[in-house]
C-alpha cells in the first residue's frame, strides 16, 4: 500500500536559497509529523554548492569570475564536495522520514535506482560506481550527483541532480564532487540527442513513486516561496 | 544514566566522525534535542538526545573518527544505566538492535557507570573485545568487523574469509574484496579493481607525480571532448587540403565604408565572416558533395546548409551552428554569428545549438595565421579556413598593384569528393567574394 506523499514542482528557475530554506522548513515539519513525505523537483539558476568536505581550492574560478558568469556560491550543510546546479539539470529534493532506524545507504541506493530506471526509460543506460562514489554514471563520467544529509538522524535533506542538457563547461569551475580524475557528462551527450528536464521529469516521478512506494500528489498547500519561483 | 553511541546509519557504514558537539558537560538537554553532529562517508546528520537529562560526560572529542557503537557521551536521566534508545522510541542515537542485546555489564547499581560505558557494537559485527567475535583468525580488531553483506556474500559463495585480504580501513574486508575473490574464481585474492567489470572503464590511473618545474593539470571535460573528437576525425577520414588566394579589396573597402552605418542599422558588428559564410553557402548549394555526409555506404547529400562556426572561448573550442544559413542574408548572418559567439563565451548555448552542422568555417585570421590546415569536424566532409587579410603586391593586367588578399583554404574528405570538386568549390567561393556587389547585399 503506497504512502501518500507530496510532490512540489515549481516552474522556472528557483533560486538556491529559496529552495534550501523551503526544504529545511518542510523537513522540520516532516519531523514534527505535520506533513507527509515530500519530493521537490526543480531547476536552479547557475549555482555552485559546497558541502562540508569541499576544499576552497576545489573552486577553481575566482569569486569575481563566478559572479561575472552570473552564478552564486553557497556553502551548505550537506556532506560532500563542490557541485554545480543550473538550467538543464533536474534537481530532486526528497524529504522522507527514514524512521527511527534509518538505513541511509539503502536510501542512497534507491535514489540511484530511480535515476537509473528513469534514464533507462529514455534509452540511456547508466550504472553505479560504488568503487568510486555514490551517484549515477556513464562510464567514468558522472551524470547524476547525489548528496544527502539527515535531519535529527531521520528525515532526508538535499538529494540528487541529473544533468539533462546543462552547459557542462560550468563544471570546469570546480573539482566536481572532489574527484579530479572523473568527468561529468549529461544524458543528452550520452544519448547523442537532446534530453530535456521536461523529458526526464515524468519517468523520475514514476520511479520515485515505484521505488519508494509513494503515491505522489500535488501538495495540499503549495510552498509559497517556491511557487513564486521565476 | 544513559549512554549515547555512534549510531549506525546504514548497514555498511562502520564508522563516523564527530563533527561538532552541540552540548557540553553539565548542559541540560531535552529529549530529541540535537546533541552533536556526525559525518560518515555517506551522510552527515545531527543526533538527537534519546532522553531528557543532564550531560555528565563527553568521551570523544570533535574531529575523532570512531567505530559505530562507540560510546560518545553519557546523560544523567535519573535512571540506573543503559543504552540510549532503550524504550525511548528514538533509537537513532544508537545502533539498530542494540537494545535487544542483553549485556553482562549492565548493573543495577548507579555507581557502576564505568563498565556500562564499554562500546556497544552493532549486532552481527564482531566486538573488539572478543566477547561475541566471529570465528575468524585474529588480524587485529578492525579486520574482524564484517558487514552483513560481506558475511552473506561469503556464505553464498562458500568462501573462507580468513584467506581474503581486506582493503578497508584497518584491513577490514569489504564487499569489493569479496567480490574480487568471487570474480577470480573464489580462490585467489584479486586486486580490488577487478571487481568492476565495466567495459568502458579506463585503465587504472597510477598517481601522477610532478617533476621539478612541472605541474599536473587534469584535463577539463571540454579538453577531453575536443581531444577525442579531433583524434577520431583524423583516424576516420581521408583528409586532403586545398587553398586559393582571394582578392578582397572591394570587400575591405566596403566594410571600411559601411561598418558604422551597419552597426547602427542592424545592431551587430560588421566583420568579414558573414560575407564569407554567404559566399560559402552559395558554393555549397552549387557543389552539394562538399556539404554531404558519409554514412556507412551511403552519402547524405543536403540541399540546405547548417553552418558550424568555430568559436574559441575560455574553456576551449566550441562550434555553434547557424541553421538554415543558406537562406539568410549578410545582416542576418552577422547577427546570428554575433549572438552565437556571445552566448558561447557566456556558456549559454543549448546542446542542439552545437549539433547538426553540415559544414564548418574556422576563422584563425584575426590571430595572424596566413595558412591553416584544420581538422574536419565530423560528420562534415569539409572545413573552410579564413586566414588573415593582408596587403600584398599582386599582378593585375601585367602591372604590380597593392591589394588586400586573403588565403581561403579547405580541409576536405577524399572519401567523399576528389580534388576537382574541392577546387571548383573553392574557386566558386573565390569568385563570389571577388565579384559580388556586397553593397547591394548589405542594403547600404
Amino acid at each position: 500500500m503506497p504512502r501518500e506523499a507530496w510532490l512540489i514542482r515549481p516552474g522556472g528557475l528557483v533560486p538556491y536559497s529559496e529552495a534550501n530554506d523551503t526544504m529545511h522548513r518542510l523537513a522540520e515539519r516532516r519531523l514534527a509529523g505535520e506533513i507527509p513525505d515530500t519530493v521537490i523537483l526543480l531547476e536552479h539558476p547557475p549555482v555552485f554548492t559546497a558541502g562540508r568536505r569541499a576544499r576552497p581550492d576545489e573552486l577553481k574560478w575566482s569569486p569575481e569570475a563566478v559572479a561575472a558568469r552570473g552564478a552564486e556560491v553557497h556553502r551548505i550543510d550537506r556532506g560532500g564536495a563542490f557541485t554545480f546546479h543550473g538550467p538543464g539539470q533536474l534537481v530532486g529534493y526528497p524529504i522522507l522520514d527514514l524512521g527511527p532506524r534509518p538505513d541511509v545507504v539503502r536510501f542512497l541506493r534507491r535514489l540511484e535506482e530511480v535515476v537509473i530506471r528513469a534514464a533507462g526509460d529514455l534509452g540511456v543506460e547508466l550504472h553505479r560506481r560504488e568503487d568510486v562514489q555514490t551517484g549515477v554514471w556513464a562510464g567514468d563520467d558522472k551524470v547524476c550527483a547525489i548528496g544527502v544529509r539527515l535531519m535529527r538522524a531521520r528525515v532526508t535533506l538535499h538529494g540528487f541532480a541529473v544533468n539533462c542538457e546543462p552547459d557542462l563547461s560550468w563544471f570546469d569551475g570546480i573539482v566536481a564532487c572532489g574527484l579530479p580524475r572523473n568527468g561529468v557528462t549529461s544524458l543528452s551527450l550520452v544519448a547523442g540527442h537532446t534530453i530535456t528536464v521536461d523529458d526526464l521529469r515524468p519517468p523520475i516521478e514514476l520511479h520515485l513513486a515505484d521505488v519508494f512506494d509513494l503515491e505522489l500528489e500535488p501538495a495540499d498547500e503549495p510552498a509559497p516561496a517556491l511557487a513564486a519561483g521565476r | 544514566m544513559t549512554s549515547v553511541q555512534m549510531p549506525q546509519l546504514g548497514e555498511t557504514i562502520v564508522e563516523g566522525t564527530i563533527l561538532k558537539w552541540l552540548k557540553k558537560e553539565g548542559d541540560a538537554v531535552e529529549r530529541d534535542e540535537p546533541l552533536f553532529e556526525i559525518s560518515t562517508d555517506k551522510v552527515d546528520t545531527e543526533v538527537p538526545s534519546p532522553v531528557a537529562g543532564t550531560v555528565t560526560k563527553i568521551l570523544v572529542e570533535e574531529g575523532k573518527t570512531v567505530p559505530v557503537g562507540t560510546e560518545l557521551m553519557q546523560i544523567d536521566d535519573g535512571t540506573a544505566g543503559g543504552v540510549g534508545d532503550a524504550g525511548s522510541g528514538s533509537a537513532s542515537a544508537t545502533a539498530p538492535g542494540t537494545s535487544e542485546i542483553p549485556r553482562a555489564s549492565e548493573s543495577p547499581s548507579p555507581g557502576v557507570t564505568d563498565t556500562s560505558s564499554e562500546p556497544t557494537p552493532p549486532p552481527l559485527t564482531a566486538v573488539p573485545t572478543g566477547a561475541a567475535a566471529a570465528p575468524l583468525p585474529d588480524r587485529g580488531p578492525r579486520s574482524q568487523i564484517l558487514s552483513p553483506l560481506v558475511r552473506r556474500l561469503a556464505e553464498e559463495h562458500d568462501l573462507d574469509l580468513s584467506r581474503v585480504q581486506g582493503s578497508g580501513t584497518g584491513g577490514r574486508i569489504t564487499k569489493k574484496d569479496v567480490e574480487a575473490v568471487i570474480v577470480a574464481g573464489g580462490t585467489q585474492p584479486a586486486p580490488a579493481a577487478a571487481a568492476h567489470p565495466s567495459a568502458v572503464q579506463a585503465p587504472a590511473l597510477s598517481p601522477m607525480l610532478a617533476g621539478a618545474g612541472e605541474e599536473i593539470v587534469p584535463l577539463t571535460h571540454i579538453r577531453k571532448a575536443i581531444a577525442q573528437h579531433m583524434l577520431g576525425s583524423l583516424q576516420s577520414s581521408a583528409r586532403a587540403w586545398t587553398m586559393v588566394e582571394v582578392n578582397v579589396e572591394n570587400l575591405v573597402r566596403l566594410r571600411e565604408r559601411s561598418k558604422e552605418t551597419f552597426q547602427e542599422k542592424f545592431g551587430a558588428k560588421l566583420t568579414y565572416l558573414p560575407f564569407v559564410v554567404r559566399a560559402t553557402c552559395d558554393a555549397l548549394l552549387g557543389y552539394p558533395m562538399v556539404n554531404a555526409e558519409l554514412r556507412g555506404d551511403d552519402l547524405v547529400v543536403r540541399h540546405f546548409v547548417n553552418m558550424g562556426i568555430a568559436v574559441s572561448y575560455d574553456a576551449g573550442l566550441i562550434v555553434p551552428v547557424i541553421r538554415g544559413a543558406d537562406s539568410m542574408n549578410v545582416p542576418g548572418l552577422a547577427r546570428a554569428i554575433a549572438d552565437l559567439a556571445t552566448r558561447a563565451r557566456a556558456h549559454q548555448l543549448k546542446p542542439d545549438e552545437v549539433q547538426g552542422s553540415t559544414f564548418t568555417i574556422t576563422n584563425p585570421g584575426p590571430y595572424g595565421s596566413v595558412a591553416s590546415v584544420p581538422i574536419i569536424s565530423q560528420p562534415n566532409s569539409g572545413i573552410l579556413s579564413l586566414d588573415a587579410i593582408q596587403k600584398r603586391p599582386v599582378v593585375i593586367d601585367d602591372a604590380i598593384a597593392i591589394r588586400h588578399i586573403v588565403n581561403v583554404s579547405m580541409s576536405w574528405d577524399h572519401r567523399v569528393m576528389d580534388g576537382e570538386v574541392a577546387t571548383r568549390f573553392l574557386a566558386r567561393v573565390k569568385q563570389n567574394l571577388e565579384s559580388w556587389d556586397f553593397g547591394e547585399l548589405l542594403g547600404v
